[in-house]
């Protein structure tokens, strides 16, 4: 067994190259003959497109949806009763539905001159009213985003699991609260980028995309167009980093391999920051009701719940808008035994660009609505908010756990770990600093969240399949291979963008053969060398690509065992295969020289030698569909300004449990990661409009992204609770840390403004809504 | 067209080039330095930082023609340097890179910040980083990093 495997915090494999400065990232790609894309893009949210007129000498270097017609229709399925489809255009066709939408595509030798001539295209629009705001697009009067459906409500979805009767009957308080989060922007570093040319030797269009799915990536790409699978290969390199915005097929990577087909040359797009700023505004665009009936000490006897999701525009492949309400809905009862839960989940269509996944989907939303909720409640029946956590946490007694809305929580001791978080924060000593006023006026708060993360999602029972999606997660496949020289080499269909999955996954195979990681050579973002896979997303690689990774690993060892044992000239049952070498009785022969004689002598092989040889095919399905659960308690400490409702961060404590931690240094690095995210959704990050669906947040002078002073140090804290359905009990971390800043940063405000008997309930928590909370208590 | 004279990492280049390019595009598509990255072209992100005339610079919104006569170090420029390869290994150590996109913009921000203010604290260094956006580490393991080097440099000396 490795002491650089599985539990060792290793340095990673691939930090040497990025801190060489010789990562290679899409926008570094430089092919032979190439030429840059720029595209033009809608001025307006909504109107029909009367007519496009590429500007006089850029003939047959610009293109429009027109053009395009042999590009056959992009719609996403689902299985929602009343979903209603539409048409995810490359280009837009008829009429532009967001600011920003791509109208043409304009190609030139140089970035500059394709953008020259993408400006200098003259576009004609048929001005329509827009629909900026979910509610109002849910009115009879509102526009039609969509002009052949009856109304803006892209699917509604009903969820009742226990009865709620009882619960109402019993109630003694009935907490009612409705809570909002602003759209905002993934921002990875790198934004979204595609270069295509066609390969004639390989009869292959060869697409390098900023893209965390490689193979439904090839399978879209192809179909769409109109080619086979073998005639398409997608490389995602070095990706600077996705957060779930780089897992659809957008409209401009299907241009530029039109356009690269259609001109038989290399064509580059790379994404500029004014154009992730405007067309990818597409997530956490939430707005909850809750309704929570709870006995006299706050006990939780049931919900019920109402989310709406402002889905934007379109559907984009293979995501069908809808899940994000429905997802929503289904976590909205959090880590709490809580009974009865009814609800309803409605998308509606707006003129904003289409809405996509963002790490944590919508559980941040739902963690902000049922966190913010306990407080609430703990608020209304006079006790403090851990202790009202306390009293509804699922018990580690009672794992598993089936929750109200299906989830099976598989292993746990959530009270353990939410009460470390409360002890790091130490509440008692702020309610102690709370009774004298701060010399400097502000007010303080603590605040707490709770939550579990779904991670490793399989096919269903209640998710991807049932909802009808075509991209459906469940069989994980990797090719692990000796090397003549006796390396390991993996192939997975996984991509990794920053998670340091080329370092954990040889950690994964370190552990099961003994080989070291600098000698494992982990292969992904590349259909040409992967076999199969549905790529990262979701907080899964290390759970699926692991358990792939690793029984591979397995079942190389016994075609080793053979081999080794016939070098040794004992019996296959006498020897151990571990640390690099086949071990009998009388001596060892290492994989080397196991390899050695595999690859380059056989004539020293036994007879039955397995014909598969040293390389295994292999896969990893999960135990359990519906994923496994991790655990994460977050505790805040705030000052608030009530001069300019500037809040401040002044303690801050995680607990997370991710089971087995294949890396500590990587886990660590994925919590924190996402608590930065995490308090750019409470705090800074906002994608706003006008009325007119202008987005005004279109720099980084408007849209704020959190800086290095505006993330504090945090006290970090771990429980390690394997799961049992997994393979060494590994669990997802990707998403944890970014779900729980809404939640105990939100409910410090609260804490912190509650002597003014007002809340906040709306992300992200700026200057402006505080101060306008803060007004409003003033003026009661 | 006009011209310009550069020494990129102790090489002197001379190219003619259009007014309007900014230097990160001259040094990644003329020069083939692509490690030096762009994420937001508007000089606000960092991740564009290059030591033009040994001072941190945004290369986005420097143009090519203005850094006539200068010296660029880009992040392919430190062979040798025992100060970087110090800052690089508490990088490693630290885990201060994730998906790596910022990682050259960070790695002249903190040999500036290294070089600069020996006694910088955790929350000099913050303030110094301000400029600099990474999306993935949250920052955390970039200032230890940073502190982590200036401790050793500190020892060592
Ligand atoms: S790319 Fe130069 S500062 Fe952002
Ligand atoms: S490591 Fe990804 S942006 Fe900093």
């Amino acid at each position: 067994m490795s002491d650089r495997g599985v539990g060792a915090s290793i340095a990673r494999k691939e930090d040497d190259r990025f801190l060489m400065g010789t990562g290679e990232f899409t926008p570094d790609v430089q092919l032979p003959g190439m030429w840059h894309a720029a595209f033009n893009r809608a001025q307006i949210a909504h109107g029909r497109l009367v007519s496009v007129k590429a500007p006089s000498g850029a003939e047959g270097q610009v293109f429009t949806s027109a053009d395009m017609a042999d590009i056959k229709p992009i719609r996403s399925t689902a299985s929602f009763p009343g979903f209603k489809g539409a048409d995810f255009p490359v280009l837009a066709r008829d009429k532009v539905r967001y600011a920003g939408e791509q109208v043409a595509i304009a190609v030139a030798p140089t970035r500059a001159e394709a953008e020259d001539i993408a400006d200098s295209i003259e576009v004609e629009y048929e001005e329509l009213p827009a629909v900026v705001d979910m509610n109002d697009g849910r009115e009879p009067s509102a526009a039609l985003v969509h002009d052949h459906w009856a109304d803006n409500v892209c699917c509604e979805t009903q969820f009742e699991n226990g009865d709620l009767e009882p619960a109402r009957a019993a109630a003694v308080h009935t907490i009612h609260r409705r809570f909002r989060m602003a759209r905002q922007t993934p921002f990875p570093m790198e934004g979204r980028g595609t270069l295509a040319h066609y390969d004639s030797r390989l009869d292959e269009l060869v697409v390098w995309m900023s893209h965390q799915l490689p193979h439904p990536m090839q399978r879209g790409i192809a179909h769409f167009l109109g080619l086979e699978i073998n005639n398409v290969r997608v490389i995602c390199p070095d990706v600077g980093g996705g957060f779930g915005l780089k897992t659809h097929l957008d409209g401009e990577t299907m241009a530029v391999c039109w356009t690269s087909l259609k001109l038989g040359r290399p064509i580059k797009w790379i994404q500029d920051r004014l154009e992730h700023l405007t067309c990818d505004a597409d997530c956490r665009n939430h707005q909850y009701t809750m309704t929570a009936y709870t006995d006299e000490i706050g006990k939780i006897l049931g919900m019920e719940v109402e989310c709406v999701v402002d889905a934007g525009a379109y559907s984009p492949w293979p995501w069908p808008i809808g899940v994000e309400a429905a997802t929503g809905v289904g976590n909205l009862q959090g880590p709490y035994t809580v009974d009865a839960l009814k609800g309803r989940s409605v998308t509606v269509c707006t003129n904003k660009p289409p809405s996509q996944p963002f790490r944590g989907v919508a559980r941040p939303g739902a963690c902000f609505t049922d966190e913010l909720t306990m407080d609430a409640i703990a608020r209304t029946v006079g006790r403090e908010p851990w202790d009202v956590r306390l009293d509804n946490l699922v018990p580690p007694a009672a794992m598993p756990y089936d929750t109200v809305t299906r989830k099976h929580l598989d292993s746990g001791d959530y009270p353990e770990a939410f009460r470390r978080c409360v002890a790091a924060i130490d509440p008692e000593s702020v309610r102690e600093r709370q009774k004298t006023p701060e010399p400097d006026g502000r007010l303080i708060g603590v605040g707490f969240a709770c939550f579990y993360e779904q991670t490793a999602y399989g096919t269903g029972p209640f998710g991807y399949s049932a909802w009808g999606i075509e991209l459906v997660p469940g069989m994980e496949m990797a090719t692990v291979k000796l090397t003549p020289d006796g390396g390991l080499w993996a192939s997975v269909g996984i991509q990794c963008h920053g998670q340091g999955l080329e370092t954990t996954l040889a950690q994964v195979a370190a552990s099961e053969l003994g080989i070291d990681p600098e000698r494992i050579a982990i292969r992904h973002g590349d259909t040409a060398t992967a076999y199969a896979g549905t790529g990262t997303y979701a907080s899964r690689s290390i759970v699926v690509a692991g358990g792939a990774v690793a029984q591979g690993c397995r079942e190389l060892k016994p075609r080793l065992a053979r081999i080794g044992a016939h070098l040794l000239q004992c019996d296959e049952a006498d020897v151990a295969v571990e640390n690099a070498e086949v071990r009998g009785p009388g001596g060892s022969v290492t994989f080397d020289e196991i390899a050695e004689a595999f690859y380059h002598h056989p004539e020293n092989l036994p007879d039955d030698t397995d014909r598969g040889g040293l390389t295994v095919a292999t896969g990893y399905n999960d135990k359990v569909h519906g994923g496994v659960f991790g655990f994460g308690a977050h505790g805040a400490v705030v000052a608030v300004d009530p001069d300019t409702g500037q809040v401040e961060i002044l303690d801050y404590a995680i607990v997370d449990d991710c089971g087995t931690r294949v890396n500590p240094l990587v886990v660590k690095g994925q919590v924190i990661g996402g608590y930065a995210q995490g308090i750019g959704n409470a705090l800074y990050e906002e994608s706003d409009y006008d009325e007119n669906g202008q987005p005004l947040s279109v720099t980084l002078a408007d849209y704020h992204v959190p800086a290095a002073p505006m993330v504090p140090d945090i006290k970090y804290d771990y429980m390690e609770s394997p799961s049992p359905y997994t393979t060494m009990g590994i669990k997802g971390v990707g998403e944890s840390g970014a779900i729980g800043p809404v939640g105990a940063i939100g409910n410090a405000v609260n804490d912190a403004l509650k002597g003014l008997g007002v809340e906040i309930a709306e992300t992200p928590i700026t200057p402006r809504r505080v101060f306008d909370a803060i007004e409003r208590g003033r003026a009661r | 067209m006009t011209s310009t004279t550069i020494s990129v990492n102790g090489r002197t280049v001379t190219a003619d080039v259009e007014p309007r390019l900014s230097l990160a595009d001259f040094l990644r598509e003329h020069e083939g330095l692509t490690g030096t990255h762009t994420a937001c072209e508007h000089g606000v992100c960092g991740a564009c930082t290059i030591m033009l005339d040994d001072r941190p610079a945004r290369s986005c919104i420097t143009l090519a023609v203005a850094a006539h006569g200068a010296e660029v170090r880009t992040v392919e420029g430190y062979d040798g340097d025992e100060t970087m390869a110090t800052i690089r290994e508490s990088f490693k150590k630290a885990h201060a890179v994730q998906c790596g996109y910022c990682t050259p913009g960070m790695l002249a921000t903190a040999y500036d910040i290294v070089t600069r203010l020996p006694d910088a604290d955790r929350d000099r260094i913050r303030l110094e980083l301000a400029g600099n956006l990474c999306r993935c580490t949250g920052y955390i393991g970039i200032v230890d990093a940073i502190e982590m080097t200036l401790a050793e440099i500190r020892g060592g000396s």
